[in-house]
């Protein structure tokens, strides 16, 4: 069954063969290792995946400032009101609304107790007790004789409703204060302790957000707010002029832009033992910052125009108008871009070069190029080249049979496709210890898997080449048919991987992946090996079974024909 | 004659390839220490012969026995008694003569390369060149060393001495006829009717796929009837000696010749025929293994016309 002359023989014939090819691959998967290796491929991958996380910050950047942006109107519009009550002629600005609240309050809640005979009211009658004071003292300034005095402050009606809600609650927390700059800390504080609740519910409505998270949050809400408050009142007392409302706009903006400029730089931990380079870094990214949220602000406000705008939006309420205004303020590139593209910016960002080359290119396609053109000559020249040119009738005229003649040309064929990927596992083994296996997605194990799907790939041609080399007489057919449908295989598996999952969408065209179906090549599934998935496993045995049974076709083939010798 | 074992026995061996190409119906055998020709055209049907003896293709119908053994069957124990020359000489991948000697020797199980040295020398052979840049004729002499090397007892040649030099031709059929004198039974295909002649027991003539003829040298080499060419001054005389019931074989009005086959015992019969007329000249012509054929084939393709 084995004739040993003759195995020596076809290993004298085809050793120059088997080294050129043996050679050539190792050589190249060694360049394409350490090429990957020490080029970092995935620099590209990493900076794409930077830039999705800058998008990401910059999205919240952009928020954050609409947010600070907002806080700080509300609190320096509020200030301007004190301050502005304060310098209504008589200095009785602030006594007349806490005299007046205290006139409406009292009298909303002596109505209260009389309609429920006599009960308290409970948290929920004072909220109502309260909202109707706030109305009631509205309706008495705008309409009475303080009507053009309020106006000329330039504030929106809810900006002067939550002066005034903020008033009544100062009066409610101490209804005993009769000074006026007690008063007005009254009022100072009770402004403060809004914007916290209102910072707290707002938190906790974010998704994931804890308690401990909102109250954190709510805190520096209050600081922010506080800050503003004290920063305005510095200014106005330097200044000495009164503020129309564009100015508070315009300082709120520079306000938080300079704070978000102070906590980026803070950020960096910049001290003066910081290189300059470092300094000069932070410098840079916290001016981006600064520029980011300046613009954030100024789009914020053409949206909030834009919305605002009455007749083009009739049903738009105002807290609407400023969520809609902060969502196109804070959008970052990610939103402007379409979401196909984006999503296939992603993707590349998260694709895995070394997967893709070296487990998708090399092993399927540029790796099994020099053996599969290896096997299709030696399966040839093993059996139909030498029937071909009459050769054969040497060995066959000696008592060697048939079927010695295909085993050890088989055993030949295989052993020196198991010798060729040995040395191609050892290379790829070592290449990648070399260039450091850290730097390696792809690990040991999968590296020398992706090396046994590669030989069962080979067998699987090689049972192939070898049955076309042994049905047929002619080296022209055996060639055309066995090395024919093996490169139109390898062809197919190059055009399918053009329409596989791992290219990067927008570099793939769907339909192509038709061309994996038309390839045995597709049976070797490096992406299922790769991400360590099991679907390998059974492909691989479908592998080896083609080979198995392709050599016997051949053995037996070899028997029963007619030989021209 | 003493009746001697057949070596090789062809029964009714036919392979039909379509349109009239193949081998049909073929009946022959060769017999211990016989040396066998095949002659025949191009594409006559001697190499499809050949490779059924080797046990390389399976016949359609009939069997052809070696030893007793089926050629198709026990192909690899046959071999083992067998040589063989194949008509298209193709060495195998190998780099030089010597090489192919070793490879050779290793599936044949030889040990000893005496023998095959001796055979290089004879033949004027220089191994140790490149299997691939050698002449015509240098292939056939390895071919041919490669077959004797084993000293099988059954040798079988396909055209054997197609490239080889004349002077190269003598030695080979020398060589041939010392294996034939140490007993070996011999199958040889040629389309020289001459080196057939001067080596073989038998020839077999193959056309069409069939075979017309097997001549036994030795009998019509000895035969004692002769075919002599005679040629008349005057024509009268041609015309009239034509009359006579020779037996003629050839007829050239055109020079007034006839040839006549004619036994040894009527040889004065003629002369005293011949007495009456006069002749320009009168020759033997000798037996010729190609004119023969060439007759029974000229006679063969009449009848066929006929039908």
């Amino acid at each position: 069954m084995f004739s040993k002359a003759l195995f020596k023989q076809s290993m004298k014939a085809n050793w120059v063969k088997w080294t050129c090819v043996t050679v050539a691959t190792c050589v190249m998967l060694a360049i394409v290792i350490i090429a990957l290796g020490s080029l970092a491929i995935d620099n590209i991958r990493d900076s794409l995946k930077g830039v999705f996380q800058q998008a990401d910050q910059e999205s919240v950047l952009k928020s954050n400032s609409v947010d600070s942006y907002e806080l700080y109107l509300t609190t320096t519009q509020f200030e301007n009101g004190v301050d502005t009550m304060s310098a209504i002629p008589g200095g009785i600005a602030i006594n007349m609304m806490w005299g007046q609240v205290q006139t409406e309050y009292e009298q909303n809640y002596q109505e209260f107790v009389d309609a429920n005979s006599g009960t308290e009211p409970t948290e929920d009658d004072l909220v109502k007790i309260r909202e109707q004071t706030v109305e009631d003292v509205y309706l008495y300034f705008t309409e009475g004789s303080f009507g053009p005095i309020i106006g000329s402050l330039g504030l929106s009606e809810s900006e002067i409703k939550q002066f005034l809600t903020v008033t009544v609650m100062a009066y409610e927390s101490d209804k005993t204060l009769t000074e006026t700059e007690a008063r007005v800390t009254a009022i100072e504080n009770a402004f403060l302790q809004y914007v916290q609740d209102n910072a707290y519910e707002m938190y906790m409505q974010q998704e994931g957000s804890t308690e401990e998270l909102a109250t954190a949050s709510s805190l520096a809400a209050r600081a922010l707010a506080s800050q503003a408050m004290q920063s305005y009142k510095t200014k106005s007392a330097e200044e000495g002029f009164v503020y129309s409302k564009d100015d508070f706009k315009e300082e709120a903006n520079t306000y938080v832009n300079q704070m978000i400029y102070d906590q980026v730089l803070a950020t960096f931990n910049i001290t003066d033992d910081s290189t300059d380079e470092e300094k000069s870094a932070a410098e840079q990214y916290a001016v981006a910052s600064k520029v980011i949220s300046n613009t954030a602000i100024s789009t914020y406000e053409l949206w909030l125009q834009e919305y605002g705008n009455a007749e083009k939006y009739p049903d738009m309420t105002e807290e609407q108008e400023k969520a809609s205004a902060k969502e196109q303020a804070s959008a970052s590139i990610m939103d402007q871009i379409d979401e196909e593209v984006a999503a296939a910016l992603k993707e590349l960002g998260e694709m895995d070069m070394y997967g893709l080359i070296i487990g998708n290119l090399f092993y399927r396609v540029a790796g099994i190029l020099l053996p599969m053109v290896y096997v299709i000559m030696v399966a040839n020249g093993l059996l139909a080249g030498q029937v071909d040119s009459g050769s054969m009738a040497y060995v066959l005229s000696t008592p060697t049979k048939r079927r010695t003649v295909t085993v050890t040309q088989m055993t030949y064929l295989m052993l020196s496709l198991l010798a060729m990927f040995l040395l191609v596992t050892v290379v790829s083994v070592v290449s990648i210890w070399v260039v450091g296996g850290n730097n390696f997605t792809i690990n040991f194990a999968e590296i020398l898997i992706l090396n046994l799907g590669a030989f069962l790939t080979m067998f699987a041609f090689a049972g192939f080449c070898f049955m076309c080399s042994s049905i047929f007489n002619r080296s022209k057919y055996s060639m055309s048919i066995g090395g024919g449908i093996s490169i139109l295989m390898l062809v197919c598996t190059i055009l399918g991987l053009f329409g596989s999952d791992v290219v990067p969408a927008a570099m793939r065209i769907d339909q192509m992946n038709f061309f994996n179906y038309l390839s045995i090549i597709s049976l070797f599934d490096a992406t299922s090996i790769l991400s360590g998935g099991m679907d390998f496993l059974w492909k691989f045995g479908i592998l080896a079974l083609i080979g198995i049974l392709t050599f016997i076709v051949g053995v037996f083939c070899f028997e029963k024909k007619d030989l021209p010798l | 004659m003493e009746e001697k074992e057949e070596v090789i026995k062809v029964t009714n061996l036919t392979k039909d390839y379509g349109q009239n190409r193949g081998i049909f119906d073929l009946n022959f055998d060769i017999k211990r220490g016989e040396t066998f020709g095949f002659v025949g055209t191009n594409g006559s049907g001697k190499t499809t012969t050949i490779r059924h003896i080797m046990g390389f293709i399976r016949p359609q119908k009939g069997s052809v026995q070696v030893l007793g053994m089926d050629a198709w069957k026990d192909s690899c124990e046959i071999k083992k008694y067998v040589s063989y020359v194949p008509g298209e000489i193709a060495f195998p991948d190998l780099t030089t003569g010597i090489a192919f000697f070793k490879a050779q020797a290793e599936l044949l199980n030889i040990k000893n390369l005496d023998y095959t040295n001796s055979l290089i020398k004879r033949l004027q052979l220089d191994p140790s060149a490149n299997l691939k840049r050698m002449s015509k004729g240098m292939k056939q002499k390895t071919a041919i060393v490669a077959a004797l090397m084993a000293d099988k007892e059954i040798l079988i040649l396909d055209e054997p001495t197609t490239g080889l030099d004349p002077l190269m031709r003598e030695t080979f059929l020398e060589l041939i006829k010392e294996e034939k004198e140490k007993g070996k039974t011999i199958l040889m295909s040629s389309q020289m009717f001459d080196e057939l002649e001067a080596t073989c027991d038998r020839v077999a003539l193959i056309f069409d796929g069939k075979i017309i003829d097997i001549a036994d040298i030795n009998a019509l080499k000895n035969s004692n009837v002769k075919a002599y060419k005679i040629e008349f001054l005057d024509k009268e005389e041609y015309k009239k000696f034509k009359k006579l019931k020779f037996k003629i074989i050839r007829d050239q009005e055109k020079y007034s010749q006839v040839t006549i086959q004619i036994e040894d015992e009527k040889i004065n019969h003629l002369f005293k025929v011949l007495k009456n007329y006069h002749l320009k000249f009168i020759s033997e012509v000798k037996f010729n293994l190609e004119k023969h054929f060439k007759e029974i084939l000229a006679e063969r393709l009449k009848g066929g016309e006929n039908v």
